[in-house]
């Protein structure tokens, strides 16, 4: 029943406008995740596939390798696109991304850990391919734990001051991979590199299936705090006076932001830009309310996602750019533009 | 007892990477530049149709499509040149493509390394023993380099008993170099011509102080290429406050080469350390 009333209250407060605008998200959306799976290095006819014509090296090309990749892909856009927006509207800053309370930080220090010390611990580990994004997952929680504690909670101290703890906790996570790249072989120190700079490649089923299922929950749960974070822009004290519980309200941002970016980054790398600037985009097209700013940049953000993991497949095939590459390439430019155009009006 | 539980552990790694002839090596993709080297030297390069960037000798391997660093490989890639035969080296991955190529059923061989010169003419012999070269063709074409291997070992033996300090510098990071330590390419180089390797309180490659070079005073040193090209000549390198004050750049003992010909572990490796152990000998 109450998710009925949600619903309710989730059209109330979008324009039809909005409304076109996200439908035209979800046909993008869905038009550039057929064009991804369809294009890529390997060649393969489609209808042929359908229809069990070709042989069975096609058909694991496309539903082992290319499509989880895809989907990774597509979930890991929009879990950086809605957490960008939504830490956009919790801090009222138009700067913050993903990697500003420094959960990217605290995964990539997991990751950088198990692939320079972790390698000589277990070569061939049967559970090997679960130990990177497994360990990435712990660096994050541990990033969220010490945000929990020296803000007692996500308390009332202040934005500015969760800000300056995630500030220092980005120094010490820095220092931790800093001290790992010294100590790396020299093949390790590539490994981080590659790692830093972001990939889809190497999705299989076993690894996404729990993210996905993860991230679609926490998506859902995050979305009909919309109209709370609408309220906030107002200021603390008056969205309080308003009825919203604004304690609760940053918990819920933090952790589902902290959950969704943590799991994508343990599975994909650093990906850069796509959780500062979507949000922007999508404000840019339509409007700011966050009823349509969520949903919007979480669409929006797949899409672009998985635009990118396309340009890197086919760009050099058959070798391979990391998208980290591709989306810092495209985000920089439109976010100087975006600068630029702010200072102008 | 412990040795012989190690050696159980072990055991099935090195068998792992067997050198079984492979069913079909008409489509040969290659991840691993001294792999590439041999494999142009049995003459089997008709059948190369990728190869990853470390690859970049002889010259015509520009012509061949690249499939990218051979740690940052993408199984779609490799898979689109439909190779019936994936050749490559211990550090070939991320680990995550190296399953997928084992998901899709492709013959995947990954070719132990080991840096000497007897590891150099193994690798010869696996890679012989995959394409279905037989031994009789292979002891021919492996006729002048046992002669160099048997050559440079007699030279290394009496370079062992000179106590020769050797640093070997992969590049300059800013003023200090790049300096090879334990357990790298470059420290099996260095052994190979029977020198004894400066570096040797470190693993890896690390950046190394001005002080530190100093104290460790070599008589030889070794720079790539690929570091030289920041440096007009031997001249201004033996300049830089890091190297100035070293027996080495005192007498002009500054050496460069090519990094791959050195640090590859390809055929040609045998070679550039025939040149240095003769340079060192004297």
């Amino acid at each position: 029943m109450s998710f009925f009333s949600l619903e309710q209250k989730w059209f109330k407060f979008v324009k039809s406008s909005q409304i076109k605008l996200l439908t035209f998200f979800l046909i993008a959306l869905i038009s550039i995740f057929f064009l991804s799976v369809t294009l890529g290095s390997f060649d393969f006819n489609l209808r042929d596939l359908l229809s069990r014509k070709s042989d069975s090296l096609d058909s694991i090309v496309l539903f082992e390798i290319r499509i989880p990749r895809v989907l990774l892909a597509a979930f890991v856009g929009a879990s950086l696109g809605i957490s960008g927006a939504s830490l956009q509207g919790l801090f009222r800053n138009p700067l913050a991304d993903p990697g500003l309370i420094g959960v990217s930080a605290g995964a990539a220090l997991g990751a950088s850990f198990v692939i320079v010390v972790g390698s000589s611990f277990f070569p061939e580990f049967i559970f090997g391919t679960f130990i990177l994004p497994f360990s990435a997952i712990i660096g994050a929680s541990f990033v969220i734990s010490l945000l929990y504690i020296f803000t007692q909670g996500f308390g009332y101290q202040g934005i500015t001051y969760m800000l300056l703890v995630g500030i220092a906790v980005n120094a010490f996570a820095s220092v931790g991979i800093g001290i790992l790249t010294y100590i790396s072989t020299d093949s390790e120190l590539r490994g981080l590199t590659f790692w830093t700079m972001g990939s889809f490649g190497g999705s299989s089923w076993q690894l996404i299936m729990p993210a996905l299922i993860i991230i679609s929950l926490t998506v859902l749960w995050l979305i009909p705090s919309s109209r709370k974070l609408d309220l906030l822009q107002l200021g603390e004290p008056e969205a309080y006076r308003l009825g919203v519980d604004v304690r609760r309200l940053k918990f819920k941002v933090i952790i589902s932001s902290a959950v969704i970016v943590g799991l994508s980054v343990s599975l994909s790398g650093m990906i850069g830009f796509v959780g500062l600037v979507v949000p922007h985009l999508v404000r840019l097209l339509g409007g700011v309310n966050h009823n349509y700013l969520l949903p919007g940049s979480a669409l929006l953000g797949a899409s672009l996602m998985m635009g990118a993991d396309l340009l890197s497949r086919i760009l050099i095939q058959p070798a391979e750019l990391p998208v980290g590459l591709i989306t810092s390439a495209i985000g920089a430019p439109f976010f100087l533009w975006l600068i630029f155009r702010i200072r102008k009006s | 007892m412990r040795k012989i539980y190690i050696f159980f552990l072990l055991l099935p790694f090195s068998i792992w990477s067997a050198c079984d002839k492979s069913n079909d090596p008409s489509r040969v993709v290659i991840a691993g530049g001294s792999i590439t080297e041999i494999v142009y030297f049995l003459e089997y390069e008709d059948k190369l149709v990728g190869i990853d960037v470390t690859s970049n000798f002889p010259e015509e391997t520009s012509e061949i499509p690249s499939i990218g660093y051979v740690r940052a490989l993408s199984t779609e890639g490799i898979l689109s040149l439909k190779p019936s035969l994936i050749l490559g080296e211990e550090d070939m991955g991320p680990p995550l493509v190296i399953n997928q190529l084992k998901l899709t059923g492709m013959d995947l061989k990954i070719i132990n390394e080991d840096r000497s010169a007897q590891g150099i003419l193994e690798k010869i012999e696996c890679v012989s023993k995959i394409l279905g070269i037989t031994t009789q063709e292979r002891l021919n074409k492996i006729k002048n380099l046992t002669r160099d291997i048997n050559l440079l070992q007699s030279i290394a033996k009496k370079n062992e008993d000179k106590d020769i300090r050797i640093m070997l510098i992969l590049n300059m990071q800013g003023t200090s170099p790049i300096v090879a330590g334990q357990n790298t390419s470059g420290d099996g180089f260095i052994k190979m011509v029977g020198g004894k390797n400066v570096a040797s309180n470190f693993e890896g490659w690390k950046p190394i102080s001005s002080e530190s070079i100093i104290a460790y005073d070599p008589h030889f040193i070794i720079i790539t290429e690929r570091g030289m090209s920041s440096f007009s000549d031997i001249e201004s390198l033996s300049n830089t406050t890091a190297l100035k004050f070293t027996n080495a750049a005192q007498l002009g003992k500054i050496y460069s080469e090519d990094g791959m010909a050195m640090l590859g572990f390809g055929v040609r490796t045998i070679k550039t350390a025939l040149n240095f152990a003769e340079i060192f000998s004297k």
